[in-house]
Formats: structure tokens, sequence, C-alpha cells
């Protein structure tokens, strides 16, 4: 009978593990109804970029930073700065980067390493 | 010859007589079962991990909204269609996903979203994206697709039609005067813009009116303007007060207690556009050396 519980025993600890893992790395709950604050931060920076693009449209920085806000973020400047350098530093697409330096300098973010990217606006005369 | 020799000599196999395992196998494997459901149970509904790489159709019909609207944006920048459509798959749309930012523009045009300019951008880009692709929706009923037309006025203003030169020969005087032809001028309106502006926002830190946002709505003269509302939006929700609840601070004053930490955008609904930035109840030292929360004045005027 000893032999039965100690088997037991080892048995419940193993599953345990393999049931943990199970749980929380191979098939972890998958929530619905989440903020976008939790978005991935793949998704974040690609929502930046398509706020990013819809300001260069429409030229309405406050209507950007008020689409920013959904992601939570308490510093938005700051977090599209930290978006910006990011793509800068990885080498992700130029035009993605354009975007992002724009909306970054219109939040008074322009930093050295923007300077390549910055859009020029012709004048007329 | 013993009870478990056989005939020929050659001893017969007892379970008496096999050799003991260590394990238990029945054992073994109750006891895995018992763990993983135990193991599952704990991780799915005890303490489950926390979420941290959410995915676009994990999101929650509002922030969803919003997402399709980025979407539109998007697109109306760059017209990159199927780089627009890869981004509303990401939302795993149960119908069309074209249809879907129809149904969704449908939805925000019935909504407060509606009500500032660049809610109603947002709108008449996915109206734009999604009437390029053949669908329609109860947006394009309920919004003007593009902006208006600058309205014309055709306006009759009488000219003098001068004289013929005097001729050498005096004449008698024509019985017929030249009779004025009006010409017809058109001269185009301006597009009625957002009834006030924010003129001016100042910070200041005080300990007696600690985190407050003191808002003034004046007239074209500076004059204080009684019964606007003024509304506050901040991450998790929005209020809504009005001038001139406070008189002794004058007739187009309103206030606003903010919370620290929190950063709130101001705005009078529907009829200026909101502050550009959000106002941040930021820590701050007032010049005797105490410590208060950041607060603001912000002024509306005619725009």
């Amino acid at each position: 009978m000893l032999r039965f519980w100690v088997s037991l025993i080892i048995g419940l600890v193993v599953g345990l593990g393999i049931g943990l893992y199970l749980g929380w790395v191979r098939f972890p709950v998958e929530f619905v109804n989440s903020p976008a604050s939790s978005l991935s931060q793949r998704y974040k920076d690609d929502f930046i970029v398509m706020v990013a693009s819809g300001y260069l449209k429409d030229g309405d920085l406050g209507g950007a930073v008020e689409r920013l806000r959904l992601l939570g973020v308490a510093n938005i400047p700051a977090f599209v700065q930290e978006v910006t350098e990011r793509y800068i530093s990885n080498s992700q697409d130029a035009d993605d980067i354009s975007v992002l330096v724009a909306l970054s300098e219109n939040l008074g973010r322009l930093t050295p390493i923007m300077q390549p990217y910055r859009r020029i606006t012709e004048t007329g005369g | 010859m013993g009870d478990y020799e056989t005939e020929n000599g050659v001893p017969r196999r007892s379970k008496y007589r096999r050799p003991r395992r260590d394990i238990s196998w029945v054992g073994l494997l109750i006891g895995v079962a018992l763990g993983i459901g135990a193991g599952l149970f704990y991780a799915w509904a005890v303490d489950t991990r926390v979420e941290y790489d959410t995915e676009p159709w994990q999101l929650k019909p509002s922030d969803r909204a919003q997402y399709i609207a980025a979407v539109a944006l998007g697109f109306s920048y760059d017209s990159n269609l199927s780089r627009a459509i890869q981004r509303l798959v990401e939302l795993r749309p149960q119908v069309d996903p074209i249809q879907e930012v129809a149904d969704v523009a449908c939805d925000l045009a019935t909504t407060g979203y509606a009500s500032t300019s660049s809610g109603l951008r947002a709108i008449r880009s996915m109206m734009q994206f999604y009437r390029l692709q053949g669908r329609s929706g109860c947006a394009d009923s309920l919004i003007p697709f593009e902006d208006q037309a600058t309205p014309q006025v055709v306006i009759d203003l009488p000219t003098p039609t001068p004289l013929p030169p005097a001729s050498k020969t005096p004449t008698p005087e024509s019985v017929v005067r030249p009779s004025p032809t009006p010409p017809r001028v058109i001269a185009p309106t301006v597009q009625p813009q957002s009834d006030y502006i924010i003129a001016a926002i100042n910070t200041f830190c005080a300990t007696g009116s600690s985190g407050v946002i003191e808002v003034f709505v004046q007239d074209f003269n500076g004059q204080g303007v009684p019964g606007q509302a003024v509304r506050a939006r901040w991450d998790e929700g929005s209020d809504t007060f009005f001038t001139g609840l406070k008189p002794e601070r004058g007739p187009g004053y309103a206030d606003f207690q903010m919370e620290a930490g929190k950063g709130y955008i101001v705005e009078m609904p529907g009829r200026s556009d909101p502050t550009s930035q959000p106002l941040v109840a930021a820590p701050c030292v007032t010049e005797g050396g105490d410590e208060a929360i950041s607060s603001y004045r912000v002024f509306f005027r005619p725009g």
C-alpha cells in the first residue's frame, strides 16, 4: 500500500508540473474584452504608426494625442519618441519612421537620431 | 517437491514469487492525471497568467472600434489597401472586414465620437475606405461624406454704367438714360468653424487650489458667459460641468478637481476642439516651498 501512495504522490507532482506548463505556457487563457493598453508591443507600435499617418493626413495634433490615449500611456510624447527611436534603431520601414518622426517632432520630441528622417516641406516662392 | 513445482520440476511463476517493482504504475497514472487536472485548474482559474501580449482581436468593442478607425486613418494617408486589409484581418472579423469598417463607422456616427472634429475626420476616413471598396453603411446618411462644399451666395450689386464720353457737338440730353446693369458677383462664405477656441492655457501651482482646472468661457468682449457646458475627459471617464455656478468667480467661471497623476482633456462639447494635449495633474512646488498639484486656467473665446 505504501508503494501505491508513494507512486500517487510522485504522479501528482509530475502531473501538476505538466498541468501548469500547459495552462500557463502552451494553452494559456485567451482573454477577450481586453483594453488597448494591454496590446502587445508590436500592435501598439502599429497603432502609433496608423495614428501618425492620420495626423499627417489631417494635421490634427490634438486628435492624434487623443487617439493615442487609448494605449493608456501616461506620457504620450515620450512614448512616441521611444517608439520612433526604436524604429530607427531597428531599421524599420522608412516610411513608417518618417511619419513617426513627423508626429514626434510636432510633439516637441525631435532628437538628433530623427533628424535624417524629417520631412522637408517645400515652400513656394 | 513443493506445491509450486511442475511435474517436470520447473517451478511455476507465481505472483507471490515475481520480483516486486518499486513503483505502482496504477498509482503513478492516477497521480499524473490528478496532477494535470489540478495544474490546469490552478493555471486557468486560480492564478491566470497576467495578460501582456493581447492581439487586436481580443480588444473590447470600444477599443476595437478605435483600432478600426486608426486603420482607416492609416489608409487615408498611404492608400495601401493590402496593408489595411491585413490589419483588419488581425481583428478576426466575423463578417467581411471591409463591411465591419462600415458597421463600426455607423456605430461611431451615432455616438459622441462624432461630436468632435477629430472623430468626424476618423469616421470620414472610414467612409472613404469602405466606399472605395463598394460597401455602404448607415454613416453615409448620418454624416456628410465630404466637408460641406463652401456655400456660395450670389449678391447682385448695382454698379453704375458710365455715361458715354461727351461729344464735341452738344446733343440734346438723351431721353434714354443708361440703366444700371447689375453684374452677378459670387462671394464665397466661410465654412462655419467651432464656436469657441482655446485662447490660452496657463498653469499655476498653489496650495489653495491644488490640482484644479479653472475654466473661463468669455465672449468677444472678454465678458464671462454663464451656462456653458465644459467637459473634462480622462482615462476612465468624463465629467461635464457648467459655467456660472460660482458667481463669486464670475459668470463664465467653472472648475474641475483633478486626481493626482492623471491627464485630462478639456473641451466645450460640440462647440470647441479639445485641448491638444492632456492637462496633467503633476506634483509641483509653490513659491512658498509647499508641495501641491499643478493647476490650469483654460480660456475659451469665440473662434
